[in-house]
């Protein structure tokens, strides 16, 4: 059998510490004019250094995913997970290397993207879903039985801004669970809601992966990795550490965390200021 | 399990870009329900929790007509080309809110987006298309009015308004040439945010709309045609109000809105591909 995704050697270079600490957010037209301007003058002097830091988040990267495989994907914050789920779902690219898909891509990156507070729960769905890559004609079909499974029948055509934070989750994860992709990309969705609604989304997530649906899932929840998945990878500085049997890995990670005297390989790179955990809004603040 | 049969070749392949990519507008078209939930969305949201709605789309056109036929039409007299003047003014404010404010959002547009572009895969164009899309019905509300402005002033149409689409089309191209442009610059400068709004007041005044080009002294008239937004208006003028065609200068006009609209496309496919990492 022939996989489904192959990668190969993917990279994927940042910059940091340029103006001051974090990551480049804010660049003015007069700061670019200002380098440009400098830029010959200190190469003249020879006084001209890179004002930036290059770190590598992802570095070599290399495995295959089998059709119908259940791949997790595990590691501290700052590992390179969230990047590697980003390149394979081309939200950003990588700086060398490759990949190759063979399939859909359905990816899932965050519960709610592109909900819109002002429109109704209805709206939303059909919004979200088509942002998610949906037809049109998919999402009518699927309609009744996403406001269902998020137990809001009530509450559809009231603005989302409404809804309890419990309530928005739930309608935003119950769009996102009837993709239909070939392969599924998740990024830490499964802990929302209560008690009852987490234990929902898990089973949900047992049957698509049954379904023989290819997923790739990043967690750090040990549990729901080795519930679900019959592959784990542990990223450690942006590069694949261990691959194996979720048990064995699993172990291998908790070894690996309970040591600090084996830091140094992972003490991460964001280390200091600016964690970089996979929510986002944290990451940019 | 069930069995899959795998595509010879990879549907979706990873690799960083060498060089300068083509627009590939057949990217947009595979995406068009996007594009239209989107544009859908913006047009929504806009009169969510107004009192008065669409009929915005209204009254701002139409207090500016007042404004300026009053000030140039009364005040400053100045000549209309043998129209009433609150219809010279309205008919060219109307393309020009709808150009202005499609400018303004869809230059907006990626930043007011930025939750879409760091969590979601689509052809990034689309954003700013919306938004620019979502003015057209503004627009399109803001004929109704004219339907009214026309017969009152005793104006009838003529064959020439079949030219009208053609203007449209070439308006909304206009506006998402420099809202693609605009957009790709903001993600990286947010100096764009300051700099737009006067340079769309600049622009207003490059254009004729309270002044007819045949009031621009011929030596400077050709200065007039390199603001591809002053033929469409005339254009507008003449469609509507059944007055001689200037083809040369819609031609030039046209020709201009076109490779605008390529020129910047190319230039946002290129800067594409750092959006989800910079913005």
């Amino acid at each position: 059998m022939r996989p489904i995704i192959t990668i190969e050697g993917l990279s994927k270079q940042y910059r940091i510490g340029a103006y001051g600490g974090s990551r480049i957010r804010y660049i003015t037209l007069r700061d670019s004019l200002v380098k440009m301007a400098r830029a010959p003058l200190e190469r003249l002097r020879g006084t001209h250094q890179p004002t930036t830091e290059l770190i590598w988040a992802l570095k070599d990267v290399t495995f295959d995913v089998m059709p119908g495989e259940v791949i997790g994907i595990i590691g501290r914050n700052g590992s390179g997970k969230s990047t590697l789920l980003k390149i394979l779902s081309r939200i950003t690219e990588p700086t060398s290397g490759r990949a190759e898909l063979f399939g859909r891509v359905g990816s899932l990156l965050e519960v709610g993207t592109g909900f819109h507070p002002d429109l109704t729960g209805r709206e939303n769905v059909y919004l979200n879903g088509a942002i998610l890559g949906m037809r049109r004609r998919e999402i009518e079909e699927k309609f009744d039985e996403i406001v269902a499974f998020a137990e809001i029948e009530k509450l559809l055509d009231t603005p989302v801004k409404h809804y309890s934070s419990g309530m928005y989750v739930r309608l935003a994860f119950a769009v996102a669970a009837h993709l239909n992709p070939d392969i599924l990309i998740v990024d830490e969705v499964l802990s929302v809601g209560d008690v009852s609604f987490q234990r929902k989304c898990l089973d949900k997530m047992e049957d698509v992966t049954r379904s023989g649906r290819t997923v790739l899932i990043v967690s750090h929840s040990m549990a729901t990795v080795t519930q679900l998945c019959e592959n784990v990878i542990l990223l450690v500085d942006g590069q694949v550490a261990k691959m194996g049997s979720p048990r064995e890995v699993v172990e291998y990670y908790t070894t690996l965390c309970n040591s600090p005297a084996e830091g140094p390989s992972l003490s991460a790179v964001w280390s200091g200021s600016a964690p970089a955990t996979g929510k986002e809004g944290v990451r940019n603040e | 399990m069930q069995l899959q049969t795998l595509p010879e070749q990879p549907i979706v392949t990873i690799e960083p870009r060498r060089s300068w990519v083509e627009l590939r507008l057949e990217d947009i078209w595979a995406y068009r329900e996007l594009l239209y939930f989107l544009t859908w969305r913006d047009v929504k949201v806009r009169y969510k929790q107004t009192a008065l709605g669409a009929a915005w789309a209204v009254i701002q056109p139409l207090f500016m007509m007042i404004i300026f036929a009053f000030a140039f039409g009364k005040l400053v007299r100045v000549p209309t080309d043998g129209v009433p003047a609150p219809l010279f003014y309205y008919v060219a404010i109307m393309p020009w809110t709808f150009f202005s404010n499609a400018l303004a959002s869809s230059s907006n547009s990626l930043i007011a987006n930025s939750n879409l572009i760091t969590k979601v895969y689509f052809p990034r164009m689309i954003i700013p298309f919306a938004a620019v899309g979502s003015g057209l019905l503004d627009f399109g509300i803001a004929f109704v009015l004219l339907l009214g402005l026309m017969p009152y002033y005793g104006m009838a149409i003529s064959w020439q308004i079949v030219m009208l689409p053609v203007l449209i089309v070439l308006t909304t191209l206009l506006a998402s040439a420099f809202g693609l442009c605009m957009s790709a610059l903001s993600v990286i400068y947010r100096d764009v945010r300051h700099a737009l709004p006067f340079i769309i007041q600049l622009w207003m005044f490059a254009t004729p709309i309270i002044y007819p080009l045949s009031l621009v002294p011929g030596k400077w008239r050709w200065l007039i045609r390199f603001n591809p937004l002053s033929g469409l208006i005339e254009g507008y003028r003449a469609s509507l109000f059944g007055l001689p065609f200037d083809w040369i200068g819609l031609s030039f006009s046209a020709g201009l809105t076109l490779i605008c609209f390529y020129a910047f496309g190319r230039v946002f496919r290129h800067m594409e591909k750092i959006f989800a990492d910079v913005i």
